[in-house]
């Protein structure tokens, strides 16, 4: 396997299609950090009623794979008459996805702090506004910070999946060049190190906001 | 193609033994793989707990397998070893790939589990005169045990759901069959909400098996 | 008039005549039970200002639960609570005779006036020293910050620890943290202070620094009530201890009192325990 031509010919396609990649991933993050962010406040603060939705919800968005969801949505589109370019169509299935995960990530940092934090912002006369935002986020955040970076790492590896529904990235356009140039192996190999360095590069940041984590506490 | 005649009846009837069909292939992979994996699993911590090239091999190897898609592992697979002449199906493959990623999702569930047991249960048994093998054995192995159950839990049931990928290589797992059903018929609905049924109850069940032998266990903590 | 001419910083507390004349702290009728078990049954306790008293008595008799319902830390059944003559918690509505729940707004401004010190410090992580302190007065009494962090200054050299503002509470001993925490709480300006336990979680030798700051605190006036297994602090501190048992309160009285002459059998077997372990 020493032909490594044809990886090196098509590296700069290969490059563009991490381009897109990463545009999708980052497109959805920001939106799946906002709703899972949001999902956990309700679930912490919310009422019965409102907990039983989001349970269910959450349910149903752990037990489906990521995949059906998007063939699903690739399938409606076109039958519900909504205009939606397929690219923001798939970032809002991964961002809706992976916002249930979020959700869970911050919800146990918020409930791993201990009582006494709330009893202290309390009875300094804080109402639950303020000492939410000056005491009680800002601890779950950095807590929540190392799996929340896991989540992010599995989110850019789960844009491979639009490639099945057509969506051209990282994957698509490597299964292109493998057609084209039938060198799977050096070819997937090349894929493979691009999501790598991308992923394993915030692996790592996970990995230090962990040990300043443990430092702080 | 317009899927705009849900729950018709005819047609659900013969859309039931299908996907019970790619049921059937969806859980003979996932046990599979679970089963594997958790002995692969184990030897891959082991191995990483090494100090020296056993080590290194074993750690990078994890970094490798979590840090890239599984498709492009299956792809890798699939289109990589039949080109190099000694091809494997798609079910083969599906199974190699899903052990080698999830072989390192449960080698690191290994590792917490061992980490998150107190060096004092080390120090108490120690100073009771244990020796390593007692130790391991008797005090520190149930507790490992105990922990890692639900992080094992979660792991099946994302290893369920993965299995949906390899509908990419062909095999006609519930995935697949969903894909074939919807673009041969009309009814899109019927279609995927029989398979989010089925995954549904699929990885409901795994969460309840772990939940049942975390509690067996429990005891023993 | 108080006299401010000593060196140390102090609070000195300033009340009018007729202010005087009524509770600080008034607790009536006081009762509360956690699930089927009443922790609280009918305690009423009447604190002046500027008394200091201290609550003693096992484990389980509701002393912290009493403090903790003071702020509403914890939801009681039945009883009122009035702050120098302000309700705080629940009201009787005007109309109706109704036992009506204040609103949160209501009940978190009755809680600016109460200062809470805790057995587990309660320091905000995340903050250093000196924004743990400021935190309150700035964003809940909108007291400019210049302002604010000068007065934090102030306290912080009070209770010893002037050279702490930078640092985070991690850096500190517990006695220091607790020292934190009660500047963090005098912060705030409150009428009367609650210390729940403040020395139970420290090491023997740093008690002492703790202890100190609550002297000065009560020399200077300040109006509280204190939670303790600290007897000769108790002696030393207190006008008037307060003991409780089993949910009421069994026996009050001045300390040489209560503590060398009590007049009911359940003080008496306490402060035995207490002497065979401790032999004050």
């Amino acid at each position: 396997m020493k032909e490594f031509g044809p990886l090196i010919h098509s590296f700069w396609y290969l490059l563009r299609g991490a381009g897109m990649t990463v545009l999708m991933a980052t497109s959805a993050v920001m939106p799946a950090t906002i709703l899972g962010v949001l999902l956990s406040l309700l679930q912490v603060f919310g009422g019965r009623l409102l907990r039983s939705a989001i349970l269910g919800y959450l349910f149903l968005i752990r037990g489906v794979p990521l995949l059906v969801l998007l063939t699903f949505v690739y399938y409606l589109m076109p039958l519900t008459g909504i205009d939606l370019p397929p690219f923001w169509g798939v970032v809002l299935v991964i961002a809706l996805y992976y916002a249930a995960f979020i959700s869970e990530v911050f919800r146990a940092g918020i409930l791993s702090l201990p009582q006494a934090q709330w009893d202290a912002a309390r009875s300094l006369g804080m109402t639950r506004g303020l000492l939410l935002q000056i005491v009680i986020l800002p601890q779950a955040l950095r807590l929540a910070a190392p799996p929340y970076v896991s989540l992010c790492v599995s989110l850019v590896k789960a844009t491979s999946l639009v490639s099945i529904v057509g969506l051209w990235e990282l994957t698509m356009a490597s299964r292109e060049v493998v057609e084209r140039t039938l060198a799977p192996f050096q070819i997937f190999i090349g894929a493979a190190s691009i999501y790598f360095c991308i992923c394993y590069t915030l692996a790592l940041y996970g990995r230090y906001l962990e040990r300043r984590a443990l430092l702080g506490h | 193609m317009t899927g705009t005649v849900p729950f018709d009846p005819h047609f659900i009837a013969r859309l039931i033994p299908a996907l019970l069909d790619g049921a059937a292939v969806t859980v003979e992979l996932a046990a599979l793989t679970m089963a594997i994996c958790l002995v692969w699993g184990l030897l891959v911590a082991l191995a990483n707990g090494v100090r020296g090239p056993l080590g290194w091999v074993a750690g990078g190897y994890i970094q490798l397998v979590r840090n890239t898609p599984l498709l492009i592992q299956l792809y890798l697979v699939y289109f990589g070893f039949s080109m190099a002449g000694f091809g494997l199906s798609g079910f083969a493959s599906g199974l190699l790939a899903l052990c080698a990623q999830n072989g390192g999702y449960v080698a690191e569930i290994y590792r917490g589990g061992l980490q998150s047991v107190s060096i004092r249960q080390f120090e108490a048994g120690r100073a009771l005169g244990m020796r390593r093998w007692t130790l391991y054995t008797t005090v520190i192995l149930p507790q490992v045990v105990a922990r890692v159950i639900p992080p094992l839990t979660n792991q099946s049931i994302a290893i369920i759901k993965d299995t949906s990928q390899v509908a990419a290589i062909a095999v006609m797992e519930i995935m697949k069959i969903t894909e074939v059903w919807v673009e041969t018929s009309a009814n899109t609905y019927d279609v995927f909400l029989g398979a989010a049924l089925i995954y549904l109850v699929l990885t409901s069940i795994a969460g309840l098996i772990g939940k049942l032998t975390e509690r067996r266990l429990a005891f023993a903590q | 008039m108080e006299d401010t001419s000593n060196d140390a910083p102090s609070l000195a507390i300033e009340v009018s005549q007729d202010r005087r004349q009524r509770p600080m702290l008034e607790i009536a009728g006081l009762r509360k039970r956690f699930g089927t078990v009443e922790v609280l049954r009918d305690v009423s306790l009447a604190v002046s200002h500027g008394e200091v008293v201290v609550v003693i008595g096992p484990s389980g008799s509701g002393k912290t639960t009493l403090l903790r319902c003071t702020n509403l830390l914890e939801e009681y059944e039945h009883g009122t609570i009035l702050i120098d003559g302000e309700p705080i918690g629940y009201r009787t509505d005007r109309h109706s005779g109704r036992r009506v729940r204040m609103s949160e707004r209501e009940i978190a401004r009755a809680r600016e006036q109460i200062g809470m010190v805790f057995q587990s410090f309660n320091l905000f992580p995340h903050m250093n020293v000196l924004q743990n302190i400021v935190a309150a007065p700035v964003r809940v009494k909108r007291v400019e910050r210049r302002q604010a962090e000068v007065r934090a200054r102030e306290l912080l050299a009070m209770v010893g620890l002037s050279d702490k503002a930078a640092e985070h509470p991690i850096r500190l001993s517990g006695g220091q943290q607790q020292r934190v925490a009660i500047a963090r709480a005098l912060a705030m300006d409150p009428k009367i202070m609650l210390f729940d336990e403040v020395t139970s979680a420290l090491d023997p030798e740093l008690v002492g620094e703790v202890l100190a700051a609550m002297q000065q605190l009560a020399s200077d006036g300040m109006t509280m009530v204190v939670v303790t297994h600290e007897m000769s602090f108790a002696r030393d501190i207190a006008d008037r201890i307060v003991f409780m048992d089993d949910g009421v309160i069994v026996e009050e009285g001045k300390p040489d009192q209560l503590l060398f002459a009590p007049q009911t059998e359940r003080v008496r077997a306490f402060l035995k325990r207490y002497n065979d372990r401790y032999r004050i």
